[in-house]
C-alpha cells in the first residue's frame, strides 16, 4: 500500500515544504521536540532544495536506464537518506543530483533552476558532493587537503583569502579533526579520514550536502561521529542534507526524511515513521522484521530472518 | 560570493602571496644542493676539452667583467646576432670588445652547451610531473603520451625523406610529438577522457610510430644520416649553441610559469577525477590545458636536444621523496633538481669517453634506469598517484 500512497503524493503538486508539513503532522511524535524547534529556526522557503523530475539515469554501457523515477525530493533544511539493498540506484540517483551523472531523459532543478544551466564552479558553491571512496596523496595534511575545499571559491590565479581560512577553521572545527590538522592524511585510520574529507566539503561552504555512504567502512564510534557532524550542520547552519545509508536502522534514526529505492525506481518517500514499516522492509529488503513506530528516537527495526 | 572580494589591489597582493604560499623549510636544501651540483658540472664542462684550463681559470671566465660589464654582448648571446644587435645600438651599448681567449672560448663554444643542458633538463622535469598527476600515474613520463614516438617519426622522415627540411628539423620534432599527442588525445576521448585510456592510446600511438619510424631507418642509406638520426632520437647536446638557448628559452619560460600557476589546478586532480569535479573543476578542460603546458614543455627540450630519455620520468620521483607530493613545491623542485641531474649527466656523455661524445641520452638512461630500480625495490607501491 506504501508504494501507492507515495505514488499519489508525488502526484499532487504544490510546494513540497509545505508538503513536508503535512507529512509531518500526520505523526503526532513528529511535532513533538527538536525536530519541530529546528524548522522554526531554520525557514525552509530560503534554503534550496533539489528537485529530481522524470529521470532517466544510466551509464553509457547499460542499455536500460538503472534508476528511473517520476519525482525526487530533498526538502529544503531538512536531512533526507536514501536507502535501499545494493544495486537499487542509491547511489546513481545520488550522482545525478550532484551533477556528476547527466540525466539520459529529465532534469534536476537546484532552487528551481535546472542543474545543467550552472557553470561547474557555481555549482560547486552551492551543493557539495562527498564521494563514497577517496583517495589523496599521503603525504597530504588534514589542513591542505581541507583547503582544496576551497577550490570553487577561488579564481585561478587568487591566493588564500581571510574568507578561505575562516571558513576551513570553521570546517575543522566542526568535524572534529582540529588535533589532526597538521597530520599527513596517510597515518590516519578511516574514521578519521572520513571526517577529515568531510571537512574538505564542509569548507565549500555549501547550502545542500549530498554524501554516499560515508559511515559503510567506519567503526561504531565514527559512525556515530559523521552522523553527529551532519546532523550539527543540518541544525546549526540549515545545510540540506542528502545522505545515502547503507543501514536503513541508522537511517530511521537519523533522517528527517527517507526515499527507499527499489530496483532503480523509488518505492516510498516520507518521514521515517510512515516509510519505515514491516511491508518495506520485506518488499525492499528482503527481511521479515517487527517495527516499534513508538520508540522515541525514529522507528526500532528488529529483524527476524530473510524472506525465502 | 567570492567575486565580490574581488578587488583590484587586494587581488594583485593576494596574487604576491600565492606564490610563496604552501612552502616550507624541505625545498631549501633541495635548491641549495641542486644548485651546486649545476655549478660544479657547469664548471667541469667550461674547464674541459680541447683547450684545456685550469677551474679558477674557468671561473675567472664565465665571471669576466668584459662580457658582464657590456649589456651589449649579453644581448647578443641570448637575443642572437640581429635582435640583440638592435637592441645594443637602441641603447647605445657597445658590442665590440676586445675579449681573452678563455673568454670567447667558454662563451661561445662550452657555456651554452650548459645553458642548454639546464633548460632541457627543467623542461622534461616539470613535463614529467605535470604528465604524472593528469595520468595519475607516477610511471608517466613526458613521452607517455606518443610524443617520443611522433617526434622520433618527423625527426626520421625529415633526415631520411625530406631532407630539404633539416633546417627546421627541432621545429619539425616538436611538431611531431605534439601531433601524436593530439591523436592520442583524439583516440582517447569517448565523451571524456580518463587517465587509463590517455595511457592505453599512448601506447598505440606509441607502437604503430615505432615501427613506422624502424621502417624508414631502412631507407636511410647514409651512415651519417643514421647517426644523426640516433642522436636526435637518443637525446644529445653535442654541437649546441645560443642558438639554441635562444630557440629554447622563451617556451621555457612559459611552460614554467604556467606549470606554477598550475599546481593548484595539478594537486586538485591528485584527488581523483569525482573529487575534482564535485569541487567545480571542468577536469576535461583543466587536464587538456595542463597537458598542452607539458607538450610545450617536452616540445622546447625535443627541439634542441632530441628525445632525452628518463630524466622526465626519475626526476619527479626524486623531488616527491624530498619535499612531498604537493605541486606547489614540486615543480620548484623540478625546476633545480632536472638541471642538475641534466648538467651532470652530460658532463659524462662529453668527456667519459674523450674524445668521442656520446649521446647524453645514453647517459641518462644508465643511470636513470638503476635509480629507477632502487625506487621500485625501496617503496612498497609505485605506480599510482
Amino acid at each position: 500500500m506504501t508504494g501507492n500512497d507515495a505514488e499519489t503524493r508525488r502526484d499532487s503538486d504544490g510546494d513540497h515544504s509545505e508538503e513536508s508539513d503535512t507529512d509531518r503532522d500526520d505523526s503526532a511524535a513528529e511535532t513533538t521536540g527538536e525536530r519541530r524547534a529546528r524548522d522554526e529556526v531554520t525557514e525552509p522557503a530560503r534554503t534550496p532544495a533539489l528537485h529530481g523530475e522524470k529521470l532517466e539515469l544510466g551509464y553509457p554501457a547499460t542499455a536500460e536506464p538503472v534508476v528511473e523515477t517520476e519525482r525526487v525530493d530533498v526538502p529544503a533544511g531538512e536531512v533526507t537518506a536514501l536507502v535501499g539493498p545494493n544495486g537499487s540506484g542509491k547511489s546513481t540517483l545520488l550522482k545525478s543530483l550532484a551533477k556528476q551523472l547527466e540525466p539520459e531523459a529529465g532534469e534536476v532543478l537546484l532552487d528551481g533552476e535546472a542543474i545543467s544551466e550552472y557553470g561547474s564552479k557555481e555549482f560547486a558553491r552551492e551543493v557539495g558532493m562527498l564521494s563514497q571512496e577517496n583517495e589523496a596523496p599521503g603525504s597530504t595534511t588534514v589542513e591542505e587537503l581541507v583547503y582544496h575545499g576551497r577550490y570553487p571559491h577561488r579564481g585561478f590565479f587568487d591566493a588564500v583569502t581571510q574568507a578561505d581560512d575562516e571558513a576551513v577553521d570553521r570546517a575543522i572545527e566542526l568535524a572534529g579533526v582540529d588535533h589532526l590538522r597538521d597530520e599527513p592524511v596517510g597515518d590516519l585510520s578511516g574514521g578519521q579520514k572520513q571526517l577529515a574529507w568531510i571537512a574538505l566539503t564542509l569548507a565549500q561552504e555549501t547550502d545542500v550536502l549530498l554524501l554516499d555512504e560515508p559511515t559503510t567502512y567506519l567503526d561504531l564510534h565514527h559512525q556515530l561521529r559523521v552522523m553527529e557532524v551532519v546532523r550539527e550542520l543540518n541544525e546549526e547552519a540549515g545545510v540540506t542534507v542528502a545522505v545515502v545509508l547503507h543501514d536503513i536502522a541508522q537511517a530511521a534514526r537519523f533522517a528527517d526524511n527517507l526515499i527507499a529505492m527499489k530496483e532503480g525506481a523509488v518505492y516510498d518517500w516520507g518521514p521515517p515513521r510512515k516509510v519505515v514499516t514491516e511491508a518495506l522492509l520485506e518488499d525492499v529488503f528482503d527481511v521479515v522484521a517487527s517495527v516499534d513506530t513508538d520508540a522515541p528516537d525514529g522507528p526500532r527495526i528488529h529483524p527476524h530472518r530473510p524472506v525465502e | 560570493m567570492s567575486e565580490a572580494s574581488g578587488e583590484a589591489s587586494a587581488s594583485a597582493r593576494g596574487r604576491a602571496a600565492g606564490l610563496l604560499e604552501g612552502f616550507d623549510g624541505s625545498l631549501v636544501p633541495v635548491i641549495v644542493a641542486s644548485t651546486a651540483v649545476v655549478v660544479f658540472g657547469g664548471l667541469v664542462q667550461v674547464s674541459f676539452g680541447t683547450f684545456s684550463m685550469t677551474v679558477m681559470e674557468a671561473w675567472r671566465a664565465v665571471l669576466d667583467p668584459d662580457i658582464w660589464g657590456h649589456p651589449g654582448l649579453l644581448a647578443e648571446f641570448f637575443l642572437g646576432d640581429a635582435i640583440g644587435g638592435a637592441v645594443a645600438a637602441q641603447f647605445g651599448w657597445t658590442t665590440d670588445v676586445e675579449l681573452a681567449h678563455e673568454t670567447i672560448i667558454v662563451w661561445t663554444v662550452r657555456l651554452p652547451r650548459v645553458l642548454v643542458a639546464i633548460l632541457v633538463g627543467a623542461n622534461l622535469a616539470i613535463s614529467g610531473a605535470i604528465f604524472q598527476a593528469v595520468t595519475r600515474n607516477e610511471l608517466a613520463s613526458p613521452y607517455i603520451l606518443g610524443v617520443s614516438s611522433g617526434a622520433g617519426l618527423a625527426i626520421l622522415l625529415t633526415l631520411v625523406v625530406f631532407s630539404g627540411l633539416t633546417a627546421f628539423l627541432p621545429i619539425l620534432a616538436a611538431l611531431g610529438g605534439t601531433t601524436a599527442f593530439l591523436i592520442v588525445y583524439v583516440i582517447a576521448w569517448k565523451g571524456g577522457t580518463s587517465p587509463v585510456r590517455l595511457v592505453l592510446a599512448g601506447v598505440i600511438v606509441g607502437t604503430v610510430f615505432q615501427s613506422l619510424q624502424t621502417g624508414i631507418f631502412f631507407f636511410a642509406d647514409d651512415l651519417g644520416v643514421v647517426q644523426s638520426a640516433i642522436a636526435w632520437t637518443t637525446g644529445s647536446l653535442t654541437g649546441t649553441d645560443w642558438e639554441q638557448v635562444r630557440l629554447a628559452l622563451p617556451w621555457t619560460l612559459l611552460a614554467t610559469v604556467l606549470a606554477l600557476a598550475g599546481s593548484r589546478q595539478l594537486n586538485v586532480l591528485l584527488l581523483g577525477e569525482r573529487t575534482a569535479r564535485s569541487l567545480g573543476m571542468s577536469v576535461e578542460r583543466v587536464r587538456f590545458a595542463l597537458s598542452a603546458v607539458a607538450i610545450l614543455a617536452a616540445a622546447a627540450a625535443i627541439a634542441v636536444a632530441g628525445i632525452v630519455g628518463f630524466v622526465g620520468l626519475i626526476v619527479p620521483h626524486m623531488v616527491r621523496t624530498l619535499v612531498g607530493s604537493d605541486y606547489r613545491q614540486l615543480i620548484v623542485g623540478c625546476l633545480f633538481v632536472g638541471p642538475a641531474l641534466m648538467v651532470g649527466a652530460d658532463v659524462g656523455a662529453r668527456l667519459a669517453m674523450d674524445p668521442v661524445q656520446i649521446p647524453v641520452g645514453i647517459v641518462t638512461g644508465l643511470v636513470g634506469g638503476p635509480y629507477f630500480l632502487y625506487l621500485m625495490r625501496r617503496q612498497e607501491q609505485l605506480g599510482d598517484l
